[in-house]
């Protein structure tokens, strides 16, 4: 057969087939026998580059008008059968306040949160961060901070122990030595951390918790310089319109040693149950560096000075969030964590 | 340490409220904690820091008043007149342990007559929380919260042969305290013994059999200065906490001791009656050097970051009772004062000139030079797993690092040791280092279960703890806990991996550790021979309702491995060309070996070989699998020809179908 033939028995086909067609269904099937990608049309276009190159043109041709022939009337005869389907349908109306499809999302820990916040503070003060062992030698917990064994400040410091002189450090300021051992001033660095004190478990004590340490160490560093920088960081990262308070205190490894209080946010300084009724509440241990400590590192302790203090992470969150009991930190209750 | 509030009014005068008073006691570091109204008078909770013993005493906190405030300190007379005969007549005193006794006085009161104290006495030891015993007792417990030097008033009557030996207990000696408990004593303990026995436990408590009762007639008052490490560890081994210990382990003043045996002697004649007896034993070996220490104005200024004039500093310190020996060319010699055993160094002067100036007085100033400080690799790596994991649903837990013995805590994944044990825990359930975080992740996943949570994602960042040497090694562990199946946990431990950095060069073969992970569906993951860590299906034994997976992965080895030098690859302008392909295997041949085959090849254009379909079933022989994947080529410099594609394919067929008998699956 030849093809102008071929075609022509196509159209006869067509109108045929369309006047049988009552179904939108049907036209749709339709459409895709003639136009599909491996419709009918599709393959006598194939056949194009098989022909003469003179044919090649008219056939082109004729294919095209009949696509265009094909497409007009299955067009108008699926938009006759939509219009007749219509009123059969049931008009649905797109609910446009139906909750949304949530992806899974997760959250930081809020411990870890905040030491992200403190660490992000500090960064910008041109603090480092330093890690040091959880499991210590008796050296870097006690006698290197200048509380040598049988003092009685020991007693403020509980510890589990591994065996006679390694122990789980009490404190973050091991590190400090860690650090001052590596390394000569200037230094500037923090330290998070987990810390251990045999402590029974209550609302307020957890026999593990976390601390942040900073330490900041060159020539000509005063008190003055340690109350501008925890300044710097209770103004960041609390709020601008918290108050600072100095008290002195006693801390082996400083002198002079300071308690840091800022003005309790719950109350506004007025005074509350999380304050004690003082407008205060303490959030941070610290001081100058004690020239023992110095000696312990073989530092000039005429020529640097140098300030650190120490902050317990569990305390300051609780602060922040309102949360009243340690414990929660670590259920890991899903309903506790979702909320940060 | 509690105190009366008027009683403090005795020693220094002042015009403060109670509230005031706290507030300047707080600012110079004696931190009022509770003020409690107490008839007419108040009761002050003062928190005093284990280096200032001299504070253990009222007439100690008065002396802080007098700096902070002003006022001048008025210390109680101590005169008294002796009658009958010397003390030599009646007692008999050794010291054979001078070092951890280096002063001992006695003075003896006759002819007492015991009863009640009187009522301001009472009435200011029940503000302060204690109960009035009678008019011994109280006064030397009045005395000992007065000047913070304990004392111990015996029945002289009562002592074997008049005699006091300070001495070491013998092994089986024994003693009833006062608070009626029988106590074994050793021979590391410093004790007072009579001529057969021991009557107290030095500078801790005293002996029942020798104590001050109504029939007593005589006394004995010991006024003495006990070593400070020896009474901690005596009272530490003895469990026993007094009034007494509590500030002997913290320093008494030796200089003070006299004074405070005369003040207790005064009392008792003034309200028991009786008679004193002449003179005094007062033993005393290795008087202290009185300490001199020079305070530069330079070096004050330097550490204190202000400039306190120096007639302020002295005026501070001598209030405090430094003495100025000197004062030159802003060098300031001090003598200090004998109560202050804390002070030795001329930081501590510095200290004592700041806390009067006070803490809040010294500028806030920020004079430390810019400097830049950037995120090390391990933090890096931590910020970067923390942003995809809660990124893809999960939470972020934390969890306590020591854990029990349980079986499931001792499955020890990394090591076949056991973990390290805490000599002195608290409680079984915390009793020793953890070798893995997954143990702790289960529990939490348990715990939600049961507070009706069923789907949990959660992952740990933290250490695990491995027998080492000296000190154990330290991993840090990345631990996940998902309810998904393997490959999907698998994908998100591959993704981890990429965002690091990593390539997925890894070697995963399979794992058994049966209680954690399910049996054929759990595999270790190698790193050039190094574990990088373990992946499984959580077992049926572990009780979870849902599909678990669960994996454990060093930190340390990722940081390492980490790589965050990118480079930017040029994006191709042509277009790849995709074949898919399904090939028929024997179930043995795994993907890897697939894989690994194509990419020995070594074809040209091969660009990628995605996986993506697994088939058995009717038109596969039983024992066989087929396996479908694409292939990408791609060229740099042009289109690819279909041919060229074809040619490369077939090369790789040819080699599956060497290497592997695969076969290609006809459609």
């Amino acid at each position: 057969m030849r093809m102008p033939e071929k075609i022509e028995e196509i159209k006869r086909n067509i109108e045929k087939e369309i006047r049988a067609i009552t179904a939108l269904k049907d036209a749709e099937q339709f459409k895709i026998k003639y136009l599909g990608r491996k419709g009918i049309i599709n393959d006598l276009m194939k056949l194009i580059p098989t022909m003469r190159v003179e044919e090649r043109t008219v056939f082109g041709q004729m294919v095209n008008s009949l696509k265009v022939e094909i497409t007009n009337k299955v067009e108008e005869l699926i938009k006759k059968l939509t219009a007749e389907t219509v009123p059969e349908i049931k008009v649905e109306i797109f609910d446009i306040t139906l909750p949304g499809k949530r992806p899974l999302s997760g959250k930081k820990h809020p411990l870890t949160q905040t030491i992200e916040d403190i660490k992000e503070v500090f960064a910008r003060l041109g603090f480092d961060v330093a890690y040091g062992p959880e499991v210590e030698l008796e050296y870097y917990n006690f006698e290197a901070l200048n509380i040598p064994q049988d003092h009685p400040s020991r007693t403020d410091f509980d510890t589990f122990y591994i065996k006679d002189d390694v122990l789980l450090r009490s404190q973050t300021s091991t590190v400090q030595i860690r650090i001052m051992e590596k390394q000569k001033p200037p230094i500037r660095s923090i330290a998070p951390g987990r810390v251990y004190r045999p402590d029974t478990v209550d609302a307020r004590h957890s026999f593990m918790f976390h601390q942040v340490e900073g330490l900041l160490v060159d020539e000509g560093v005063s008190f003055a310089d340690l109350k501008g920088v925890l300044n710097q960081f209770i103004k960041t990262y609390f709020g601008q319109n918290i108050q600072m308070r100095f008290r002195p205190s006693f801390f082996p490894f400083t002198e002079p040693s300071a308690e840091v209080d800022i003005s309790c946010s719950l109350c506004g300084g007025k005074g509350c149950n999380v304050c004690s009724y003082s407008g205060w509440v303490e959030i941070l241990g610290a001081g100058m560096v004690d020239p023992n400590v110095f000696r312990a590192v073989h530092y000039d302790a005429e020529k640097y000075t140098g300030f650190a203090f120490g902050m317990g992470v569990e305390r300051i969150t609780m602060l922040k969030y309102g949360i009243c009991d340690i414990r929660l930190f670590y259920e890991n209750d899903m309903r506790f964590l979702s909320q940060f | 340490m509690k105190i009366s509030f008027n009683w403090l009014k005795e020693y220094v005068y002042f015009y403060l409220s109670p509230q005031e008073l706290a507030k300047r006691l707080t600012n110079v570091g004696l931190v009022v904690a509770d003020i409690k109204p107490v008839e007419d008078d108040f009761c002050l909770d003062i928190e005093v820091t284990s280096n200032r013993p001299d504070c253990l005493g009222i007439i100690g906190i008065a002396r802080e008043v007098a700096a902070a405030v002003g006022g001048s300190l008025h210390l109680p007379e101590v005169h008294f007149i002796t009658t009958g005969d010397d003390i030599s007549e009646f007692i008999d005193i050794t010291v054979e342990e001078p070092i951890l006794c280096p002063c001992y006085t006695a003075r003896i009161v006759r002819n007492i007559a015991v009863g009640p104290s009187p009522e301001w006495i009472q009435k200011r030891l029940k503000c302060i929380g204690l109960r009035p015993v009678n008019n011994i007792v109280d006064i030397t417990n009045y005395i000992m919260m007065e000047t913070g030097q304990p004392l111990h008033a015996f029945d002289l009557d009562k002592l074997t042969g008049q005699k006091i030996i300070i001495r070491r207990a013998r092994s089986g000696e024994e003693i009833v305290t006062i608070n009626g408990a029988r106590r074994a004593l050793f021979h590391d303990m410093l004790i007072i013994a009579d001529g057969r026995r021991p009557v107290a436990i030095a500078g801790i408590m005293g002996g029942k059999e020798t104590e001050v009762s109504e029939s007593t007639r005589n006394i004995l008052l010991e006024c003495a200065q006990f070593e400070p490490r020896q009474v901690r560890r005596t009272s530490r081994a003895l469990g026993i906490a007094s009034d007494s210990s509590y500030r002997f382990e913290r320093g008494t003043d030796p200089e003070g001791v006299d004074y405070v045996s005369r003040r207790a002697t005064k009392l008792i004649k003034d309200y028991a009656g009786g008679e004193i007896a002449g003179g005094v034993i007062n033993i005393r070996t290795g008087r202290q050097e009185t300490k001199r220490i020079t305070l530069r104005m330079e070096r004050l200024h330097k550490v204190l970051g202000v400039e306190i004039k120096r007639d302020v500093a002295i005026d501070i310190l001598t209030k405090l009772q430094f003495n100025v020996l000197n004062d030159v060319d802003n060098f300031i010699d001090l003598e200090v004062p004998s109560f202050r055993g804390d002070v030795c160094r001329e930081i501590d002067l510095i200290e004592e000139v700041a806390r009067i100036y006070g803490y809040n007085s010294i500028p806030t100033k920020t004079s430390i030079s810019v400097r830049g400080s950037a995120r090390n690799k391990y933090e890096i790596v931590e910020d970067t797993i923390r942003q995809c994991l809660t990124g893809l649903g999960f939470y972020e837990v934390k969890t306590f690092s020591i854990v029990d013995t349980s079986p499931l805590q001792s499955l020890n994944l990394w090591s076949e040791k056991d973990g390290i044990d805490i000599a002195n825990p608290l409680r079984q359930e915390e009793s020793r280092l953890r070798t893995s975080l997954l143990p702790s992740l289960v529990s939490v996943k348990r715990y939600n279960m049961d507070h009706g949570t069923e789907q949990v994602r959660i992952f740990e960042i933290a250490k695990v703890y491995l027998a080492g040497n000296k000190l154990p090694q330290e991993k840090t562990c990345l631990s996940i806990l998902v309810d998904t199946d393997f490959l999907s946990l698998k994908g998100m431990v591959e993704s981890l991996l990429l965002n690091l950095g990593i390539p997925l060069k890894q070697e995963w073969t399979r794992f058994n550790k049966s209680g954690l992970f399910m049996d054929e569906r759990a595999a270790s993951i190698r790193m050039d021979n190094t574990v990088l860590g373990y992946l499984g299906e959580a077992s049926s034994v572990l009780g979870f309702k849902m599909q678990s997976s669960l994996a454990e992965i060093d930190m340390d080895l990722l940081t390492e491995r980490s790589n965050f030098g990118k480079k930017y690859q040029n994006i191709p302008q042509y277009p790849p060309v995709f074949r898919d392909l399904a090939i028929i295997v024997s179930e043995e041949v795994t993907w890897a070996s697939i894989e690994k085959c194509i990419a020995d090849t070594k074809v040209p254009f091969l660009e990628g070989i995605n996986f993506f379909d697994v088939y058995r079933g009717k038109q596969i022989p039983a024992g066989k699998k087929s396996i479908a994947f694409n292939l990408c080529f791609q060229a740099l410099d042009r289109t690819l020809k279909s041919e060229e594609v074809d040619n490369v394919q077939q090369v790789i067929l040819d080699t599956l179908h060497k290497t592997l008998a695969a076969e290609l699956r006809k459609a």
